[in-house]
């Protein structure tokens, strides 16, 4: 144990200010938002995806806060804990944020993840984003991974497997769709996340 | 072994006292996947993200926000005690009369043109951080009869790591509202409370101007387990 005990957590309540949010803190093949970045895209296959956020009984949950964290398309992170982040791509930040609509809906612009070899396990990690929800009544942040389908690397992975039941793992899956929202060359996927209830959304310890 | 494995450091998802997560509480255990973190890349925020002027929350109007000026000190440090350099943290606060300058925000109590209550800094070589703001007033809030939410300061730290992340809230010292606020006594071990709580730093002000406060942060390690029973 460290010698210093950690700050607890608290509840982000409903009023994370909705200026932190650039108009494109959403889409992450851009990182022009921040002063001075690269107005690049990134590199990989464009996707696309959306989902609506539910409480208990089925009630869409505004203004949650959802953020997305993944590696690049060729699976580096431009992070020092990553040991090959020389490789990691200059366009790319691999981080955003959005706060859900009043329906519930949110969505996110990004490329495919690569998969990788967890540099601390060697175990090899499938395509995957880290997505974290916080808002009001919830005390702490969830944090859920999601996987995309026809992935091989899905049978492999730590996280993906650490769900016992099969049924409960398909809730991570994205699934193709179709959304008139999204851009016209990004492949699109829906995922709702359903924070309690049936079809509840497997969360994990983090 | 974290130190948030051996006791009870964050509240839990489900609060009675606080009515709304009744709502959003997962029903089903969370799952602990290996005795190490789900990704030890964490996003990293260059300096272009916090610029030195959103630091200071009192220069964002055309004149100084109405409230009683007061600085905030405070170092980001690891469970270790090492420093956690170069990471994003966020600030986000109501005004002097309790209001926020949110859409969401319905209390009857008056904007300031001058005060939008956000800022943001990334630490320094010592972990160190530095806000100029106004202390913010209490406010009330639908969670029960005579619900007041003592003054307080929302803080979002991304630390080095996927793991550190954390969202907060910062607390006055002797605030008579503390023992009946559901959400500082969420947090189950009353000691842990306390770390919530800013200390009069007299001297981290400015003479015959601003308050001066410290409030330290620490942050799991960035490889330590997941949190949880
Ligand atoms: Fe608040």
């Amino acid at each position: 144990m460290g010698k210093f005990v950690p700050t607890p957590s608290c509840t982000v309540g409903p009023f994370f200010p909705a200026h932190y949010f650039g108009p494109n803190d959403n889409d992450l093949t851009v990182t022009s938002n921040a002063a001075g970045a690269s107005s690049k895209r990134a590199q990989g296959t464009k996707i696309y995806i959306a989902g609506t956020i539910y409480e208990a009984d089925r009630v869409p949950r505004w203004n949650s806060i959802v953020e997305f964290w993944q590696a690049d398309a060729s699976g580096h992170f431009a992070h020092p804990n990553d040991p090959e982040s020389s490789k990691a791509d200059p366009d790319f930040m691999g981080w955003g944020r959005r706060a859900s609509e009043d329906d519930g809906y949110y969505d996110f612009i990004t490329v495919k993840p690569g998969g990788y070899k967890d540099p601390l396990t060697g175990l090899v990690r499938a395509p995957h984003i880290n997505v974290s929800i916080m808002g009001s009544g919830l005390m702490r942040r969830l944090v859920t991974t999601f996987f995309f389908p026809d992935e091989p690397a899905n049978a492999g992975d730590p996280v993906f497997n650490a769900i016992p039941d099969a049924k409960v793992r398909e809730r991570i899956i994205l699934k193709p769709a179709k959304f008139p929202r999204a851009p016209a060359d990004a492949l699109c996927y829906r995922l709702d996340i359903v924070l309690q209830g049936e079809d509840e959304t497997p969360f994990f310890l983090d | 072994m974290s130190a948030r494995d051996a006791i009870e450091i964050d509240p839990p998802y489900d609060f009675p006292g606080y009515k709304s997560t009744a709502l959003r509480a997962p029903k089903q255990p969370l799952i602990r996947v290996a005795p190490h973190p789900l990704e030890i890349a964490g996003p990293a925020f260059s300096r272009s993200f916090a610029k030195e002027s959103e630091a200071d929350l009192t220069t964002w109007g055309k004149s100084a926000p109405l409230g009683e000026k007061m600085i905030l000190v405070g170092r980001v440090l690891d469970e270790d005690g090492k420093p956690v350099r170069n990471s994003l943290l966020e600030l986000w606060q109501c005004n002097a009369s309790g209001r926020y300058a949110h859409p969401v925000d319905q209390h009857n109590a008056p904007l300031d043109p001058n005060f939008l209550g956000q800022g943001k800094v990334l630490t320094g070589d010592n972990g160190e951080y530095r806000f100029v703001t106004i202390k913010p007033g209490a406010y009330p809030w639908r969670n029960h009869p005579w619900a007041w939410r003592p003054a307080h300061i929302h803080l979002s730290l991304f630390g080095n790591a996927y793991a550190q992340r954390i969202i907060t809230q910062m607390f006055f010292p002797a605030d008579p509202l503390l023992p009946i606020d559901p959400i500082f006594n969420s947090v189950p071990d009353p000691e842990a409370r306390q770390r919530m709580v800013c200390k009069l730093d007299l001297e981290q002000g400015i003479e015959e101007e601003a308050l001066g406060y410290r409030f330290d942060i620490v942050l799991r390690g960035a490889k330590s387990t997941p949190t949880g029973v």
